[in-house]
């Protein structure tokens, strides 16, 4: 790490977190960018490693302005990046640091203080301004044979093809409610797959009416032309887009060897018998995404529900300052909006980390804000439209897992196993408190997998709001490292006049 | 208003633990727990049954070490409370007894042990030095700086996840009422009864009262208009993921904070008293919030599980912090409460090893007036001064 006190901190260096580097750096800051990937770009612009031979997925047209803000970021002097470098943790923000991090003599200064592991190994950053835009991930959604080898998140598919130039398998059936589907279905014919099927759950008129209407809205003219793009392919490779289809379960005996879909009414309730099967070696699902706000949960950062959003979403305001002071976030977290409004929301934020680290005078700071308030504006309109539009039918998905059907893949946990422990102890209703009696959430995926739909089904077996039910706390480290790592720390950390051994403790 | 015979206030381990007793007992029991039951420390701990004296109370001194042997009794009783609990409950508790090492790795941690293994064998307790040797045939999984250890093969581990849940659900079978949700908010005597007040919730009536509130219990206390000097400490858990079985022991560090064991599911779980940060609220501690974790406690954790080098390689997957309460001689804090008709507090300590313990003789006090085992040395009346009585 070239510096570990820059001004600004990114954490995550998709749309969001470039767009905030590169505004924050023009006004002067020095700004640190780092991300657990081994490029920058975040899911949408994601890339494959240097060193890996081929075309660049980023080479469409619909890419256009990714390749632009990466060029951009990539070249300003002010921007340092620190790529396969995860952010574990963040500590000192509701407490007064400790002095131990500072070397002997020097002031401690205020703020968080953010452990990142990395190719040296474990780090203490300690930023003046903190930006987290970690993005989001795919809704798991629990069925019969999700956890079957084949079965996939349409992410998971598109980040093998994008990152690794990999065909997830041979014949594809993609089912959700997400208009990555059409996207990532487009990608995967060009790339030579075989796409059996795309099933759309919503109760719609076709996938082209709705881009349609989506090109009413001003300001998305990428977005829509992609769309349009993409069902073109889809039409001429002859791959059958139904919509009102869900994906009810997976089948196979040590792999997907089909997917069983059927009609759904307006509650994605099945039609009785529409089932049928399509065979596939390989099932994507996109349902959406959910913000990855654990780093930020864990840092403290207060989050509320909202399921059209993606879930648990940050709490922010204006200027995209989330509930603690010297933290901001962008992008997903604070709203699953898409790529164009993750972008204005990083300029949003990297304008008020610049103002508030005194970079930038008033005036220009106003004039900057008036142009990306229009930004935010219209980008706003399209994420507000695809929320009302592709959000999950909660109910009916929770209605796809029986009691036999793995809730916890890491520790292997069954929706029934959860229900009769529900009955076998009155009052029991967090997710943290069914977490600690049933280990549902307690794995090396730290309930990402499996929090939301044991959100979903506590909030159907108890009748709670899920505000009450809560989400699982986020603990560091938000993923995996080895223990030896966090040694080699205290190695670096500790000198024989202070010794960390006798804490306040019984002192 | 309701009315019960015994209330009781707190829903972790020893709340829970003392309801069961006292309706096994016979008495009408009504527990109220402001969040969900084993929420707080009862459920964040090590889960180390712990016999032999702790580095928190052998790294201060003869003095203190002979101080706190005196609660040793109390250790002897609960070595044999755990190994029946889980036929006394019908529940599984994840009671393992493998035994316990306490690792020496100098001199002058061998000397530390030598004394601490000749107070703990006045007191009764069945624990062995170990030479390097026969610590290695012992546990071949610990590293070579290991030079010694005292070995006591009662100790073991038991499962936080279940015991408090699983004294509930013994407790409801035999009639006892137990309440999430409510939090007990005032508490005054109208000479004949308790009369306690619940947020959101009705007032209660109550003949007895038994403070069971871990870090809440000075707050609880107070609003019986009784100082007691419960400290709050803030400490640190890291847990790896899964692994092949590994240690068999509970395993323990005579110069260094360390409890490592393995869980009945792979993990392994790292703690040993780590300070972490209380947050506070306008200047005084908020014992509600979670406390924050500290880096040099999360990294020297890890540092001395280097004991066992095969862990160095496992990833972690959380760090979690938790509060509990500590008496400022370290010893327990139970009986009753001088000058407050029937009101009962337990709490300090090892309160999760010695937890079956508190529980059955404070329900027996309660119950019948005495005890099977002395309790004077603990009782809160040590405190009397500090409420002028
Ligand atoms: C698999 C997937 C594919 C998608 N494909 C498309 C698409 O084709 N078109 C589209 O419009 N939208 C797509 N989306 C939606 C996409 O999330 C947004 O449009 C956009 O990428 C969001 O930008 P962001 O900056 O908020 O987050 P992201 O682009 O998700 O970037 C977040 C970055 O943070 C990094 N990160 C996260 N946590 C840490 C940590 N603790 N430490 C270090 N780094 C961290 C991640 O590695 C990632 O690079 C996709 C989403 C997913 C999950
Ligand atoms: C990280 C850690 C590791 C530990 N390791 C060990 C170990 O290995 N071995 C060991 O023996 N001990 C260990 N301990 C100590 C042990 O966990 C505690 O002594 C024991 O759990 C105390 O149980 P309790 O029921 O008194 O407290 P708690 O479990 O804290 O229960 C008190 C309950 O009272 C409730 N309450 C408080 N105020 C009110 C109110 N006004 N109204 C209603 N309800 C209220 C609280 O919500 C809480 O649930 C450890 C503690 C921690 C934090």
């Amino acid at each position: 790490m070239n510096t570990t006190t820059p001004d600004l901190l990114v954490v995550g260096a998709g749309p969001a977190g470039l767009a905030a580097a590169v505004t924050a750096a023009t006004h002067g800051a020095r700004v640190l960018v780092v991300d657990e990937q081994p490029r920058a770009g975040g899911q949408i612009w994601r890339r494959p490693d240097p060193g890996n031979p081929g075309p660049d997925p980023l080479s469409a047209p619909a890419y256009a302005a990714g390749r632009a803000l990466l060029t951009r970021a990539a070249a300003h002097p002010g921007i340092d990046f620190a790529h396969h470098t995860t952010a574990w943790g963040v500590f000192a923000t509701r407490t007064a640091p400790d002095g131990w991090a500072a070397p002997p003599g020097t002031p401690v200064p205020a703020g968080p203080r953010v452990a990142v592991h990395g190719p040296e190994g474990v780090e203490v950053l300690l930023p003046r301004a903190l930006l987290l835009t970690a993005g989001a991930y795919d809704l798991p959604v629990p069925l019969p044979g999700w956890t079957l080898p084949g079965f996939l998140t349409v992410g998971g598919i598109q980040a093998l093809l994008k990152g690794h130039r990999t065909l997830a398998g041979r014949r594809i059936v993609l089912a959700g409610a997400h208009p990555l589907l059409l996207i990532a279905a487009a990608q995967l014919v060009r790339a030579g797959a075989d796409v059996a099927e795309v099933a759309f759950a919503q109760h719609l008129p076709a996938p082209a009416d709705l881009i349609r209407a989506v090109a009413a809205l001003p300001g998305n003219r990428a977005k829509v032309a992609e769309g349009l793009a993409a069902l073109r392919t889809l039409r001429r490779a002859g791959v059958p887009v139904h919509t009102r289809t869900l994906l009810l379960r997976a089948e196979g005996e040590q792999h997907v060897t089909a997917a069983v879909l059927a009609r759904v009414d307006q509650d994605w309730r099945p039609v009785p018998g529409s089932a049928r099967t399509v065979a596939c070696d390989t099932v994507g699902t996109g349902y959406g995404f959910v913000p990855s706000t654990e780093l930020a949960r864990q840092a403290g950062c207060a989050a509320h529900w909202n399921g059209p959003a993606g879930g648990w979403v940050l709490d922010h305001d204006d200027a995209m300052r989330t509930s603690l002071p010297h933290i901001w976030a962008a992008g997903e977290l604070t709203g699953v909006a898409g790529a164009e409004h993750a972008v204005a929301t990083g300029r949003r934020a990297g304008l008020d980390i610049g103002r508030s680290l005194g970079l930038l005078e008033s005036a220009a700071h106003d004039r900057e804000l008036r142009s990306v308030e229009t930004e935010l504006a219209a980008t706003g309109r399209m994420a507000a439209f695809l929320d009302h539009t592709c959000a999950p039918h909660r109910a009916g998905l929770h209605a796809l897992a029986d009691d036999d059907t793995v809730l916890c893949r890491c520790e292997e946990i069954t929706f029934g196993q959860v229900r009769h422990t529900l009955a076998d102890n009155p009052g029991l209703d967090t997710a943290d408190a069914v977490k600690l009696l049933t280990r549902a959430g307690m794995g090396p995926c730290q309930g990402r997998m499996c929090g939301p739909a044991l959100l979903e089904l506590l909030h159907r077996e108890t009748g709670l709001p899920r505000e009450t039910i809560g989400a699982f706390t986020a603990r560091p480290p938000v993923k995996p490292l080895p223990v030896d790592a966090l040694a080699r720390a205290h190695d670096a950390t500790t000198t024989p006049e202070s010794p960390t051994d006798a804490g306040p403790v019984a002192r | 208003m309701e009315r019960t015979e015994v209330l009781v206030i707190g829903g972790g381990l020893l709340g829970c633990a003392v309801a069961y007793h006292l309706a096994r007992g016979g008495a009408g029991v009504h527990l109220i727990e402001k969040d969900q039951l084993n929420r707080h420390a009862s459920g964040q701990n090590a889960g180390s049954l712990h016999f032999q004296l702790e580095y928190r109370m052998i790294q201060h001194g003869h003095a203190v070490a002979a101080r706190a042997a005196e609660a040793l009794p109390l250790h002897l009783d609960a070595m044999n409370s755990w190994a029946g609990l889980e036929d006394e409950l019908g529940e599984p508790c994840g009671v393992r007894r493998g035994g316990g090492l306490m690792l020496a790795e100098s001199p002058e941690d061998l000397a530390l042990l030598a004394h601490k293994t000749h107070l703990e064998h006045t007191h009764g307790l069945d624990v062995e030095l170990l030479d390097a040797r026969a610590t290695h045939e012992l546990a071949p999984y610990l590293s070579e700086r290991v030079v010694g250890a005292a070995w006591c093969p009662g100790e073991g581990k038991a499962d936080p996840r279940l015991v408090t849940h699983a004294y509930a659900r013994a407790a409801r079978r035999l009639g006892a009422r137990i309440e999430t949700g409510v939090r007990l908010t005032a508490l005054r005597h109208d000479g004949r009864h308790w009369l306690a007040d619940t947020a959101a919730g009705p007032r209660l009536s109550a003949r007895a009262v038994v403070v069971a509130a871990g870090v809440w219990t000075a707050e609880v206390a107070a609003m019986a208009d009784i100082r007691l000097p419960v400290v709050p400490v803030a400490l640190t858990m890291t847990v790896t993921a899964a692994t092949r079985p590994l240690v068999p022991h509970l395993v323990q560090h005579a110069g260094r904070r360390l409890s490592l064991k393995q869980s009945a599911e792979g993990n392994i779980l790292i703690g040993g008293g780590r300070a972490a940060k209380f947050v506070q609220q306008a200047g005084t501690l908020d014992l509600d919030a979670r406390p924050e974790l500290r880096l040099d406690s999360v990294f020297a954790g890890a540092d001395a599980a280097r004991v066992v080098p095969a862990v160095q390689r496992l990833p972690v997957l959380r760090v979690w912090s938790g509060a509990t309460s500590l008496a400022p001689d370290q010893l327990p804090l139970l009986g009753a409460v001088p000058r407050r008709p029937d009101l009962y507090v337990a709490t300090g300590g090892s309160g999760f090893t010695l937890g079956p313990t508190y529980s059955r003789l404070l329900a027996e006090q309660i119950l019948t007036g005495s005890t099977a085992l002395p309790l004077d040395d603990y009782s809160p009346a040590r405190f009397g001064a500090l409420n002028f009585v």
